[in-house]
Parts: C-alpha cells; structure tokens; sequence
C-alpha cells in the first residue's frame, strides 16, 4: 500500500523533471536554479522551489521508518540569538547562516562539519537597537554560475547591507547598502533570486518606514527596479492594466488618496516575509506589512497599499494586481507571509493559484495570473476581528467590538497582534493537494491610552496583553485544502510552530517547536510518528537533502525572534517585547538560548 | 478623546513600576509625602537634583515637615497608583485644573519654547519662522503641542524618523518611552538639530549649561491647528493633592500665597522663563 504510493509520487517526480527541461528551453538565466531546486538532493532556496511548496519528492524516509531517524551530525553557529530560516545544501556543501552578526559557514557534506569558508561581516552594532523583534535573519539565496558571475550565496545583513559572495570560496563579489538604519531600516527578510535579479524586501515599517522591494543585477549589484507600497503610483510602479480583472480591488492614485495628507511617505508597508515566483508567468508574489504608525487614529484611510498581496512582473516589477486583505489594519496584522502556489480545479478548470496565511487569520486564494480571488476563510473558528470576507468585494466584514479605536477597550481579539500565522514557511503536498501550517494560537486585549502628564503633554499608546487563545494553548498544525477551506487535520502544539513546516513524498510532515521539539506527523492523518528534544527552541524551518544516496533532515535550532524575545533579552514585565513576554512566560521552563544546526538520518 | 473615555482608560490600564525611596527621616511631625520621579530630569531625581525637588525641600520646611518621597518611574500611572492610593500626599507640578487631583492656586506660568543656536533665534520667534520651514532636524517631544503644531505646518512627518532615532528606536507601545530633555537641547548644541521645541522649565536648566551659547525663544500663545482649534503654549503650574486633602491644599494655597518671591527665586534659579499669571485670564484657562 505505501509502496505504491510512493511509485505514484515516483511517477509525478519525473513528470516535474520533464516539465523543469521543457521550461529551461525557454526562460533565460536561474531555469537552472528552479532546475537545482527540482533535484531533491538540493535544496537550494529557502522556499525549496519557486513554488514555495516546501516539499521534497524524497521518499527514503517515510512513515513506515521515521522512527529510526536519529542524529547524524551537527553543528554549532556560536550564536545564541533566534535562528530563522534554514540552511541550504547545493552540490555537497551546506551553507549556514546565522542572526545578527550574520556569520556564513559552507560546510563540506562529505567531511560534516568542516568549515570550508566563513564570512563575519562588519557590521554597525546600531543595528542591533533598530531591529524590533530580535536580530533574527530568515536565511539565504543562491544562484548557480551565470553570464558573468559565478555560482553566488546572497546574504542580507542586519545593518542594511547587501551582499554577494562566490559560493565556492566566500570571497565578496559586491556589497549594496539597502536600507539605513539612521533612519530605522534593516534587512531580516531572506533575498530571492529569479531571472538574473536577486529580490530584497525591507523592515521597520513600524518605525515609518515607507516599505520597498528592490530588484538588484546579481552580476553586479546593480539596481534593476525599486517599488513602493505607498505614495504615487509611479513609485508604486503600477502596469497600465493593473488590477483590471478585479477594478473593484481599486486601482489609480490609492498610494496617495487613502493617506491623510502626505503621512503615506511614513506610511510603512514593508516586506520582510517571503517571495514566490512563477517563471512562465514571469511573475514574482509577496505581501506589504502593516501601515504605520501603529496608531491608527493617527493614519484614517485605507492606507494603500499595505497589506496587500503584490503580483509583479519580474523584469520591470511592474504590479498586475494588488489585492488589499486588511484596508487600514488596526492590530498589526503585518501581510508578509508565506505565499504557496499550486495548480489546482477550481470551477472545472486547472487553475494556477497562490494560496497566502495571513497574520489576520484569514487564509486567501487567489487566482495568481490576474489576482482574483477564489477563496478567503479562517484558518481557525476562533478567529473573530472578521465575521467573514466578502468575496464579491474583496473585503473583510469586520465585528466593531474587536476594533482597536482609541476610546474603545477591546478583550478578547484573535489573533493577537502576533497573527495566527506569522514568519514560518509552510508546505504544500501536490498529491493530497493539502497545505500544512503551522498555527500560531494567541489572543490579545488591546488597551489604549492617552495619559496626561503636564504642560500638554500626553503620552499616547496602547498596551497589549497576550495570551493562549481559547483552546488553551499557543500553537497547532493545520492540513488543509485551500480551495474548498476543508481542514483534513489539525493538532495542537503547547507552543507555537513559529518556523513553518516541510513535507515529503514520505507521506511525511515535519516542523520544529518554540520549546525545541522537532517532529515528523502523517502527512495524512497528523498522526505523531517521531520526535526528537533540540538543545534550544525553534523559529526556523526544517530541509531535507540527500548526500552519497542517503536521505537527511536538517534544522535550526535557537530560539528567539518575537516569541522568543523575552528568553533572548531576559525580559520579566509580562507586556515587554510588545506583548509576547507574557504569551510566551511559559517558554522559559521548556528551553533557553542556543544556536546551531542539527541534522539527522536513518 | 472623551473626557468620558479618557477617565474610563485611566481606570483600566495596568500598573506602573514604582518604588518607594525614603530621603529623609521622619522625625518630629508627620513627614510630609511626596511622589516624585526617581530619574525625569530636571524636574527631580532620587539624588534630590530636581529644581521640584528644592521646591518640595522649601514647602516642607516652611511647613515644618520633613520630606519623604514616593518614587516612580513611569510618568504615566503614578497619579492613580500613588497619590490615589495614599501612598503619597503631595505632586509638586501638574498642570493648573488637572481633573484627576485637586490643584492648588499656580504658583508659575511658563511656556513652551524654541531652543536654537544664539544667532539662529531670529528665524524661530513664532511657527510661521523660517527656520522651522528649513530645518533638516527638528527634537521634540510625542504628545506635546510641538507635534501638534509641526503636524499644522507639514513637517511632522519629516521628522518621523528622527523622533524614533532620539529614543534609539524605543517603540512607545507596551512601554514608557523617555525622552530626556538634556539629550534634545544638546542636539541643538552640538548641532545635528537646528532647533528643538520644548517646554521652557524642561529646558531651562539645559540651555543655560550648553556649550555652545543657546537662546530660548518663548513660543506666543496665538497658535491654531488647521481645523482653527486653539493650541496652547503657555500653561499655569500647580501642586497636586488628593480631592479630599483639603486642608494639605488649604495650608499649600496659603503658602504660595504668602512665599510666592522665594518660589520665584528657586525658579529664576533654575533659567525657568516666567510668564505673568493674569495672562492666563485673560485668554481662556488653559
């Protein structure tokens, strides 16, 4: 019975390879690169693949001997900061990253744990007091040798920078300033490299950032396009033709008419989650995060194009569509996260979807090609800022009581300014057509304040208490499909799943927990088939690779991040680290601080 | 904001570190109790180097008690967890007619003020100045009159950025974010501002040590918002007891009264610039 399941993913396997070969004919540079990262002994970007499926066709360990998986080897980074993101493995060497100082190692896999190069940048410490949520990094990218450049690792550093180095030796071939954090900018967003451009978001919308996505040449670091969230649609960079499949989306001179005044210049909607690129639409997906500042009394409008799932066209980073999921969001639902495509029936036809959890609690669905949307649900019946998404419109019929006006004081919203789905990479099984997530589960009361204190003066603010929702704990697993919103399983996790998942053709899910387990589940049931106590907690996410024909599973492990920021900085105050302190006290009794990369076999 | 939902949120929002820091012993009568910041410089300190420390030191003599102070360290709570509690008696700078105390007769009036460079204060008499036009680099406080105003004349969000970097990125959700005023003045001084707006007593002391020479421009109290709505500068100081301490107030009211020269001294002391009392009725009270 499994056997010939797994001949059955056999068979899809060597379909996908025909496919990648038809499509390498075609595209121009990095077909190689989506070609690498559809040989599963690779795994060669932080999405696995364009499609960001997160799954790999390798089947060797599965779910008749997970049980047997056991360490192979492992490697300490000598950071103890929260490790987001995971390693990637191309032709033999691993490269590992790591949080702020964002050292490199390559690791040869036929002698584990040789260091064939390291890269310590410089860096201004500054950068560490800009940074929100810890000094976190979600990873690398990689693009195979080109016209002009050889095989290259991309990194970018907390302080701004850009950087480019020869893979095999880790010598710098450019470095490119990105962001300022004079003005509270910095990079934590993994680059992404499509065509001959390598892509970088931004951070530090909450600090007025005015949110960009950049298209750098990965010859030379040259920039090729820069597009903004918000202001006039030049800058917004928006095709002639945008979002004429959905008009009722809204289309010209939003960047500027739903800001009071000129406030979209500090308007945020920064990117800082991760990309999807579809290479015979030549088009690249993310999500702008949340407005800014926080305040929203301070920002009326719908503040576009925040929150808004972008379709790009990759050689001009001209928008097709953009669709709005939380106009003027008023708990922080920041829109950077994971984005999956699949090709799936809808209405009787193969359609080429792109399915995105958001942070509000709303999994959406669109159709990519023009950005119309199929489906919009909750990712949990706890969810209850929304009642539910108009999809005729496009908008979320939002309950009033869950509102975070300032003369109102609302308990009780879920999720929490932490969304039920934040940072992780989540993984999509094309044979079950099933996504499986990793489910934060928090709620929030959101108190706001405005204080006298004399000659005028006030102090404005909200306080934001976090805490289990009401299932009574803080994580879950979720498989699901997209199209129809039927949930196949779900299982709770007493912390969250902060990292996201990774499937196989095993029938296998894997993922890491915020107290340090690492687990694989039944792909088909969630059933709980093996786990394995990491020496710190985990905010990344697990690969898999093969090496001298033998299977193995890697991750990070160092907690940290948003969740883990009271453990990093020895936090008390329940309402610290914006609220996460208090959600999380419990995390302390489970795992502390660490940093490295574990990796396992049968 | 409502006054409704304003005293609805001051019910609800969650306690504020405090600590309690006796300076001087009780001996003799009662001490008397006052709630003062450990660390908001200039207003005082728990080393006692406020100048609203050696105005407590000057009430509780003339009042022939001994003073004991009630630290705190979050400006935002400690009149409903200290003074309502009883765990003080007395807040020695509130805003003249603070609903949340009784407030005792003023005993100054000051305003709030441009910081510039000596030669630069030409540009800077009113918010219609050049220099507020001009300026890279503007320090400020969130919440003052001077984000109010800055907001009026479209250079609020000009200055985002920098009002995040004077804090070092402190995000004023789920905490107190400081901003100290010595820093602000000195950003002037050193010159990567071209001129801060703050309130005069909270400057003074800083303007007057600067390296560089400063000059401190009282801001006029004729300026509105966009929507016309008055936006005041000038504000009148008083005392703070609970509701029902009347006698406290009774005794203070007597002593501003009857001291009002030696309180002027302390304040003149200070640099603190002095703006005449009836000037407040004259206008609407601020």
């Amino acid at each position: 019975m499994q056997i010939r399941k797994f001949a059955k993913y056999a068979r899809t396997s060597a379909l996908a390879a025909g496919i990648a070969l038809a499509l390498a004919q075609t595209a121009q540079a990095n077909s190689d690169l989506d070609k690498l990262s559809k040989q599963n002994t690779n795994w060669v970007m932080q999405t696995k693949d364009y499609s960001s499926t997160h799954f790999s066709e390798m089947y060797d360990i599965n779910v008749t001997n997970v049980k047997n998986l056991k360490v192979a080897w492992s490697f300490s980074t000598g950071v103890l900061n929260g490790h987001e993101g995971g390693p990637l493995v191309v032709d033999g060497i691993m490269y590992v990253h790591t949080p702020y100082p964002n050292n490199i190692f390559a690791l040869d896999l036929n002698e584990p744990g040789k260091i064939l190069w390291q890269f310590k940048p410089k860096q201004n410490p500054a950068a560490r007091a800009v940074a929100c949520c810890d000094v976190v990094n979600r990873g690398l990218a990689y693009a195979p040798a080109g016209d002009g450049y050889p095989a290259t690792i991309f990194l970018n550093q907390l302080d701004g920078n850009v950087v480019a180095l020869n893979a095999k030796t880790g010598d710098m071939l450019w470095k490119m300033e990105n962001s300022d954090i004079a003005v509270g900018s910095t990079l934590t967003v993994a680059p992404f490299v499509a065509k001959d451009k390598v892509i970088v978001g931004s951070s530090g919308a909450e600090l007025g950032v005015r949110g960009y996505a950049t298209a750098y040449n990965i010859k030379d670091g040259k920039q090729a396009w820069r597009v903004y969230a918000t202001g006039p649609d030049e800058d917004i960079n928006l095709a002639s033709d945008f979002n004429s499949a959905n008009p009722h989306y809204g289309q010209f001179g939003l960047g500027l008419k739903t800001w009071e005044g000129d406030a979209w210049k500090i308007g945020g909607g920064t990117n800082w989650g991760w990309y999807a690129y579809d290479p015979e639409l030549e088009m690249l997906y993310y999500g702008s995060g949340n407005p800014a500042p926080w305040n929203e009394t301070m920002r009326p409008g719908d503040n576009k194009w925040t929150m808004t799932i972008w379709g790009r066209d990759i050689n001009t980073g001209k928008a097709k569509f953009g669709y709005q999921k939380t106009p003027h969001d008023e708990w922080d639902y920041a829109g950077v996260n994971y984005m999956g495509l699949s090709e799936q029936m809808v209405d009787g036809k193969k359609t080429k979807l792109l399915t995105h959890p958001d942070r509000n609690g709303l999994v959406y669905t669109l159709n990519r090609e023009n950005g119309t949307l199929v489906n919009a649900f909750k990712i949990d019946n706890t969810v209850n800022w929304v009642k539910h998404v108009d999809l005729k419109t496009g908008l979320p019929v939002r309950d009033p009581e869950y509102s975070t006006h300032m003369d109102h004081e609302a308990k009780g919203i879920c999720p929490s300014a932490m969304g039920y789905h934040n940072q992780g990479i989540e993984s999509y099984d094309p044979a079950r057509k099933l996504f499986f997530m990793g489910v934060n589960h928090i709620c929030m009361d959101w108190e706001p304040f405005m204080l006298p204190y004399r000659a005028g003066q006030f102090f404005v603010g909200a306080t934001l208490n976090m805490y289990p929702g009401p299932k009574g704990t803080l994580g879950q697993v979720k498989a699901m499909n997209s199209v129809t919103g039927e949930f196949k399983w779900e299982v709770a996790e007493k912390f969250a799943v902060w990292g996201g998942t990774m499937a196989t053709a095993g029938d296998l899910v894997f993922y890491g927990t915020l107290d340090g387990w690492i687990k694989a589940r039944h792909s088909e049931t969630g059933e709980e088939l093996w786990k394995f106590k990491l020496p710190s907690g985990v905010i990344g996410h697990p690969i898999t690779y093969k090496h001298d024909g033998k299977q193995y599973v890697a991750i990070y492990y160092g907690v940290g991040g948003w969740p883990g920021v009271g453990l990093v900085f020895d936090l008390k105050d329940p309402t610290a680290g914006l609220g996460a302190v208090g959600a999380f006290k419990e995390l302390a009794h489970y795992t502390q601080m660490g940093g490295g990369v574990m990796v396992f076999s049968l | 904001m409502t006054a409704k939902s304003f005293l609805t949120l001051l019910g609800v929002l969650s306690l504020s570190g405090c600590a309690q820091t006796p300076v001087a012993q009780a001996q003799g009568s009662e001490p008397l109790k006052v709630c003062a910041a450990e660390n908001e410089m200039p207003y005082s300190n728990s080393k006692g180097e406020g100048f609203e420390n050696k105005l407590a030191e000057f009430v509780g003599k003339e009042l022939g008690r001994k003073i004991e102070y009630v630290g705190w360290i979050d400006p935002r709570h400690f009149i409903r967890d200290l003074l309502d509690k009883k765990r003080c008696d007395l807040v020695m700078g509130l805003d003249d007619g603070d609903p949340r105390v009784a407030t005792t007769k003023p005993y100054y009036r000051s305003g709030y003020v441009f910081v510039t460079k000596e030669d630069k204060s030409e540009m800077a008499q009113n918010w219609d100045g050049e220099l507020i036009k001009k300026a890279q680099r503007i320090a400020f406080m969130p919440g003052t009159p001077a984000e109010t105003m800055l907001r009026a004349v479209g250079r609020y969000n000009d200055m985002f950025n920098y009002l995040h970097e004077l804090v070092g990125f402190k995000s004023p959700r789920n905490q107190y974010v400081k901003y100290e005023t010595s820093k602000l003045v000195n950003e002037v001084a050193s010159g990567k501002a071209e001129m801060a707006v703050l309130w005069g007593p909270a400057a003074a002391r800083y303007v007057k040590e600067a390296s560089t020479p400063l000059a401190m421009t009282v801001i006029p109290d004729n300026n509105v918002r966009a929507d016309g709505q008055k936006v005041p500068h000038h504000f009148s100081t008083s005392m703070g007891v609970r509701k029902d301490d009347q006698s406290l107030l009774l005794a203070l009211n007597k002593l501003i009264e009857d001291k009002q020269d030696e309180i002027e001294e302390i304040l003149e002391a200070e640099g603190i610039p002095l703006l005449p009392e009836d000037e407040s009725t004259a206008t609407n009270k601020n």
